[in-house]
C-alpha cells in the first residue's frame, strides 16, 4: 500500500498574497520565488510527516496544468481562458499552431523541483494536452512530452487526465497509441480525475499501456474495477472539491473492497488536484491521508 | 431608440473596477507612498471628482478612517465612467470586499474555508454553507444610498446571485459527510442538495436584498451569475433560482450577467426565466480583433442568435471588450461588434453595450481606455446605422 499526492497543490496564503502583489507590481519575482520555496519545504515536510511513498512538488508555480508546455512548445499557443470542469477555476485552453508541436528542450527545476528520492512528478496526458487544440494525442505525446518524461529520473509519472471521463465519444485506440510513445522511460500511471471511470473501463482503459490507472472513487463504483485489474491503482480517496475532512478509518475500511475485485497493487491519492481546496484544508487531507494508509495497512 | 427615430444604444458597465492603492493600502492598515497621493491627485483631476483635494489631504493624515476612503473610491469610480461617457453605472463595487466575500460575510449559515485559486494569480475567498442561511442585514443598501447622491448618471445594481453563491461555497450542510466514498452518493442526490442550498439563498438572502433595495428607489438590478454555468445538470437551478428571486417584485428591472461559458448550454434552460429582461454576457473573451461585421470576422458572436429567438425577446447586453487582456479595443472594432449583432437581431432596440465582465483585473489607466473606446464605438455604431437608414429612406 502506497499513497501520494500527484497534480497542483494549493498555495498558502502568504503565496497567495505574494502572487497578487507580484500582478500589482508591488513585490517582485524574486520574494515570490523565496514564497513558492517555503510553501514547497512546508509540503514535502507534510508529505514526510505523513508517511506518503513518493514525494511531489506540488506544482507552486504552475499557472495551470497546461500551461508550462503550452508556453515553452513551438507550435502550442494559449487559448481563451476557460473553466475547468465544473469547477469556479479557470484555464488557458492549449490552441495548437501545427500539427506537430514540440518541445524544444525539457522544463527546468523551476516547474519540476528537485526533490529527494523516491519522488513523482505530474504532467498533463496527451489526450487532454490534445483535447480542442486541434491536434492528435500522439503528435503532442511524441513532441511535447516524451523530451520532458526522457529527461526527468522519477519513480513515476503521473499522466493528469480530466477530460476523458467527461468526453462524449473516446477513441481509446488513439489515446493507446499515445500513451506507447511515451513508454521506456520511468512508470506512467494515467490519473483520470474527477468523474466517472466505468464507461473507460468498460471501453478497456485498465488495457492502456501503462503501469498504473488513477480512478476517482466519488464518482466511480467500487465494481466498475474489472476483475483482474493487475496494474497500480491509484485509487482517488480525498474528495479535492469539498472541504469536509475525510475519515481515514472510512477510507481503511474501503481499501478491502478493492482487494476483493483482485486489486493487488494501491496507491492512495486524491481524486484530482488539491488546488480545488485552500492550503489549510489541502494539508490537512494530506495529513489524514497518511493516516488512512496507516490504518489500511 | 432615441425620440426621432435614431439608434441610440444604452452603454453600461458591468461591475467591478480595480481599487486604487490609497483604498487598499488604507484598508490593510498600511502606509501610503507619495505616488498613492498623486495618483489620487492625478484621477481627481482627469476625471473631474469634486473636492478630491479634501482626499489628497486625507491621505496625507497618518489616521484615516478605511470607510470614508471607500466612499472617495466610489466617487472616483462613479466619476471615470461618467466621465468616459457610460450610461448606466455603477461604483466599480469598491465598498464591497469581493462580489462573493462580501454578500457570504453579511449572511449566517456560512463559515469560511479559505482562499481557492481562480486562475493564475487571482483568487477567491470560499465559504462552507454549514447549516441553515439567512440574510444578516440587507448589504448594498447603504452603497446604493451614498451612489444615489454621487452619481450623475442613472445607477444599475449588480448583486451577486443565489446559484453562484452555492456554487461557489463548499455544502457542508445538505451533502452527507461520510458514505460518499465508493460512488455512494448519486448525482442526483448531488443535484438535489444544490437546489435546496439555492433555493435557500434565494428566499432568504438575495429576495430580502432586492425588496429593500427597490425600497429604496433601485430601478435596474443585474443579477451577476458567473458560476450560472459550472455545472451543466443544474441550469434548471439556476433558472428556478433567478425566479424565485424576483418572482413578483414590482417597480424594478431585473436582468443577469453571465460570462466565461459556453453559453450554448443556457439553451433552452432560460426559456423558462421570462422575468429576465436583459442578459449581460462576455463574448470578447472568444472573439477575434479583426475589423469586419461578417459572421467569418466574428467568431465569438456566433451563439447570440439564440438569445435573439428567446420568446421574451430579452435585450442583450453585448459584451464588447475583454476584460482579461491589456489591449485596448479600438473604436472601430467595438463600431464592428455591434453591427454584426445588429444585423443578427434585426432590432438595434435589443442590444445594449458593455465589457465581458467587471474590470477590476485591469488598472485604472487600462479600465478608462477600454471604457472610452467602448463609448466611442457605440457612437460609431449609431453612425453608420442611422447613416443607412438615413439613406434607405431617401
Amino acid at each position: 500500500m502506497q499513497a501520494f499526492v500527484p497534480g497542483l497543490y494549493a498555495r498558502s496564503e502568504a503565496l497567495v498574497q505574494a502572487t497578487r502583489d507580484l500582478d500589482r507590481g508591488r513585490t517582485t519575482q524574486q520574494a515570490v520565488d523565496e514564497q513558492v520555496e517555503r510553501d514547497l519545504a512546508e509540503l514535502i515536510t507534510v508529505q514526510q510527516a505523513s508517511g506518503l511513498d513518493l514525494l511531489a512538488d506540488g506544482m507552486l508555480r504552475w499557472q495551470d496544468v497546461f500551461r508550462p508546455f503550452v508556453e515553452a512548445a513551438d507550435g502550442l499557443d494559449t487559448g481563451a481562458l476557460t473553466r475547468f470542469l465544473d469547477t469556479n477555476t479557470f484555464f488557458r485552453a492549449p490552441s495548437a499552431t501545427t500539427a506537430t508541436p514540440a518541445l524544444p528542450q525539457a522544463l527546468n527545476g523551476r516547474y519540476f523541483a528537485p526533490l529527494p528520492a523516491p519522488r513523482l512528478v505530474t504532467v498533463p496526458s496527451p489526450f487532454a494536452l490534445a483535447q480542442g487544440a486541434g491536434v492528435e494525442p500522439k503528435a503532442v505525446a511524441e513532441g511535447v512530452l516524451k523530451p520532458q518524461i526522457d529527461s526527468t529520473d522519477a519513480e513515476l509519472v503521473v499522466l493528469e487526465e480530466p477530460f476523458l471521463a467527461r468526453a462524449e465519444s473516446v477513441d481509446l485506440n488513439g489515446v493507446g497509441e499515445a500513451l506507447e510513445k511515451l513508454g521506456g522511460g520511468p512508470k506512467l500511471a494515467l490519473w483520470v480525475t474527477f468523474g466517472d471511470a466505468q464507461p473507460l473501463f468498460e471501453q478497456g482503459l485498465a488495457d492502456l499501456p501503462v503501469d498504473g490507472i488513477g480512478v476517482d472513487f466519488y464518482a466511480t463504483r467500487v465494481n466498475a474495477i474489472p476483475e483482474g485489474f493487475d496494474k497500480l491503482l491509484l485509487a482517488g480517496v480525498l474528495d479535492a472539491r469539498s472541504s469536509v475532512p475525510e475519515d481515514p478509518s472510512e477510507i481503511a475500511a474501503f481499501v478491502p473492497q478493492l482487494h476483493e475485485r483482485g486489486v493487488q497493487e494501491i496507491a492512495l491519492v486524491p481524486n484530482g488536484d488539491l488546488q480545488y481546496v485552500s492550503e489549510p484544508v489541502a494539508r490537512d487531507k494530506v495529513e489524514r491521508l497518511g493516516n488512512a494508509k496507516e490504518a489500511a495497512a | 431608440m432615441s425620440t426621432n427615430g435614431d439608434v441610440k444604444f444604452l452603454t453600461h458597465e458591468v461591475g467591478s473596477l480595480a481599487k486604487p492603492p490609497w483604498l487598499v493600502k488604507t484598508s490593510a492598515g498600511k502606509p501610503l507612498e507619495e505616488s498613492d497621493i498623486e495618483h489620487a491627485r492625478v484621477w481627481g483631476e482627469k476625471v473631474g471628482v469634486d473636492g478630491h483635494e479634501e482626499l489628497v489631504d486625507l491621505l496625507q493624515q497618518d489616521e484615516r478612517d478605511a470607510d470614508e476612503i471607500a466612499r472617495w473610491a466610489s466617487r472616483y469610480c462613479v466619476r471615470l465612467q461618467e466621465s468616459a461617457g457610460v450610461d448606466w453605472i455603477w461604483d466599480g463595487e469598491q465598498q464591497r470586499s469581493e462580489m462573493y466575500a462580501w454578500a457570504i460575510a453579511h449572511s449566517k449559515g456560512f463559515e469560511p474555508r479559505g482562499t481557492v485559486r481562480s486562475f493564475d494569480n487571482k483568487y477567491y475567498s470560499k465559504s462552507a454553507a454549514v447549516g441553515p442561511v439567512s440574510l444578516g442585514e440587507p448589504y448594498h443598501n447603504d452603497e446604493f444610498s451614498f451612489l444615489k447622491s454621487a452619481a450623475k448618471h442613472d445607477l444599475k445594481i449588480p448583486i451577486t446571485g443565489a446559484y453562484t453563491l452555492a456554487v461557489w461555497s463548499y455544502d457542508e450542510h445538505h451533502l452527507p459527510k461520510s458514505g460518499r466514498l465508493g460512488g455512494g452518493l448519486s448525482r442526483k442526490d448531488e443535484v438535489d442538495a444544490r437546489r435546496e442550498l439555492t433555493l435557500d439563498i434565494a428566499r432568504n438572502i438575495i429576495r430580502p436584498n432586492l425588496e429593500a433595495l427597490i425600497d429604496l428607489g433601485a430601478t435596474w438590478i443585474q443579477i451577476d451569475e458567473p458560476g450560472a454555468s459550472t455545472e451543466e445538470d443544474e441550469l434548471d437551478v439556476f433558472v428556478e433560482s433567478f425566479n424565485v428571486s424576483v418572482e413578483g417584485l414590482e417597480g424594478c428591472t431585473f436582468s443577469t450577467h453571465l460570462c466565461f461559458s459556453d453559453y450554448n448550454l443556457f439553451f433552452p434552460a432560460i426559456e423558462g426565466m421570462a422575468g429576465c429582461r436583459q442578459y449581460c454576457v462576455g463574448f470578447a473573451n472568444y472573439d477575434t480583433t479583426e475589423l469586419g461585421t461578417s459572421g467569418a470576422d466574428r467568431p465569438g458572436y456566433e451563439v447570440i442568435s439564440k438569445w435573439r429567438d428567446l420568446p421574451y425577446e430579452p435585450i442583450l447586453g453585448l459584451g464588447v471588450t475583454d476584460i482579461h487582456t491589456d489591449f485596448i479595443e479600438s473604436p472601430e472594432l467595438v463600431r464592428d461588434r455591434i453591427l454584426y449583432a445588429v444585423d443578427v437581431f434585426g432590432d438595434a432596440s435589443r442590444i445594449h453595450v458593455c465589457p465581458d465582465c467587471g474590470l477590476r483585473t485591469r488598472s485604472w489607466d487600462v479600465a478608462y481606455e477600454k471604457l472610452r473606446n467602448m463609448v466611442e464605438g457605440t457612437r460609431l455604431a449609431e453612425e453608420s446605422l442611422n447613416r443607412a437608414h438615413a439613406g434607405a429612406t431617401k
